[in-house]
């Protein structure tokens, strides 16, 4: 009796069926193994157009500026929460059971971006500890994440060759460079849309592609 | 080679769905046994029949790690399983190609 295997070959096909079944292999395999990143942008979209707006809200008024108001901060960090568990599962789900050298790559990035974070939550509290003052203060927690992120996206071309993601970074970076002028209550404000318009852009022009 | 010229090892259906899912995947990485399963649909006995023929072929390599309850068997294309697709792509077009041109004139 003839196993599945032999039964497979047996059927034959001829080159029109190949190249079929090339097509709807590829198609299902891209499908299903690259990450979704429409999905990613648009959540990393909300949580500034959202997260960071409702701070700046929080703050606008202000004269003279004190901080932003601890329910604002308390949403915005919800919001970071639920997106990097949105980013987690939607990167799990295209990379279980892959492994070899992009796990690696994807582990390293992840850990060079929770150190980067770390050590700047750290010099934050370092800088309150020797009384920098409040404006400084509000500058640096708005925008510098966004110079780790940038920093770190970078980088990673250099194992990713990833040139939108080069651009991305270079974009954060002059965002966190510049942003910084408009003061304690605006930097909020422009980096909400120098960061949440573009990630909300690319999700669209991703999801074009995948349609046309 | 088959009378057409196809590598007869990726010329059945199921062996040129393993092929290609595994192309699409960057050189140096591995899919799990159980991924590549879920993915082409094919019973472990029938999966494991087809990827040995492959591994014959030296096209894709197989590694188990662990034992009992944390086995893990992971697959990947080799380079020469990536330059036999290559090839077997390239006499296909060219079959359809030729079998297009026959039927314009």
């Amino acid at each position: 009796m003839k196993d599945g295997a032999d039964m497979d070959e047996a059927a034959g096909m001829d080159p029109q069926d190949a190249a079929v079944i090339m097509q709807e292999a590829r198609a299902r395999a891209e499908r299903e193994l690259n990450i979704r990143h429409p999905v990613i942008f648009a959540s990393w979209a909300l949580v500034y157009l959202l997260g960071y707006g409702v701070v700046w809200l929080s703050i606008r008024g202000q004269q003279p500026y004190r901080a932003p108001a601890g329910w604002a901060l308390a949403l915005l960090a919800l919001l970071a929460v639920m997106t990097l568990g949105v980013t987690a599962m939607v990167t799990d789900r295209a990379t279980s059971g892959v492994g070899g050298a992009s796990a690696l790559k994807r582990r390293i990035y992840w850990l060079s971006i929770a150190i980067g974070l770390l050590g700047l939550y750290i010099m934050e509290a370092a800088l309150r500890y020797n009384g920098v003052s409040r404006a400084v203060l509000g500058v640096v927690t708005a925008s510098a994440p966004l110079l780790v992120a940038g920093v770190v996206l970078v980088a990673g071309t250099a194992a990713w060759l990833n040139w939108y993601a080069f651009g991305l970074g270079v974009w954060l970076i002059a965002v966190a460079a510049f942003s910084g002028f408009a003061g304690p209550v605006g930097v909020w404000a422009v980096d909400a849309l120098a960061v949440g318009i573009p990630f909300l852009l690319m999700a669209a022009i991703r999801i074009g592609r995948s349609w046309s | 080679m088959s009378q057409d010229g196809l590598d007869p090892v990726i010329h059945a259906p199921a062996r040129l769905r393993l092929m290609v899912t595994l192309a699409t995947l960057p050189d140096g990485d591995t899919l799990s046994f159980t991924r590549l399963q879920d993915m082409i649909g094919l019973t472990p006995g029938n999966l494991i029949t087809h990827l040995r023929k492959l591994e014959d072929a030296r096209y894709v390599q197989m590694e188990k790690t662990g034992s009992g309850v944390n086995a893990l068997t992971t697959v990947a294309l080799t380079h020469d399983g990536r330059a036999a697709l290559e090839g077997y792509t390239a006499v296909l077009r060219q079959l359809l190609d030729t079998a297009e041109s026959a039927q314009r004139r």
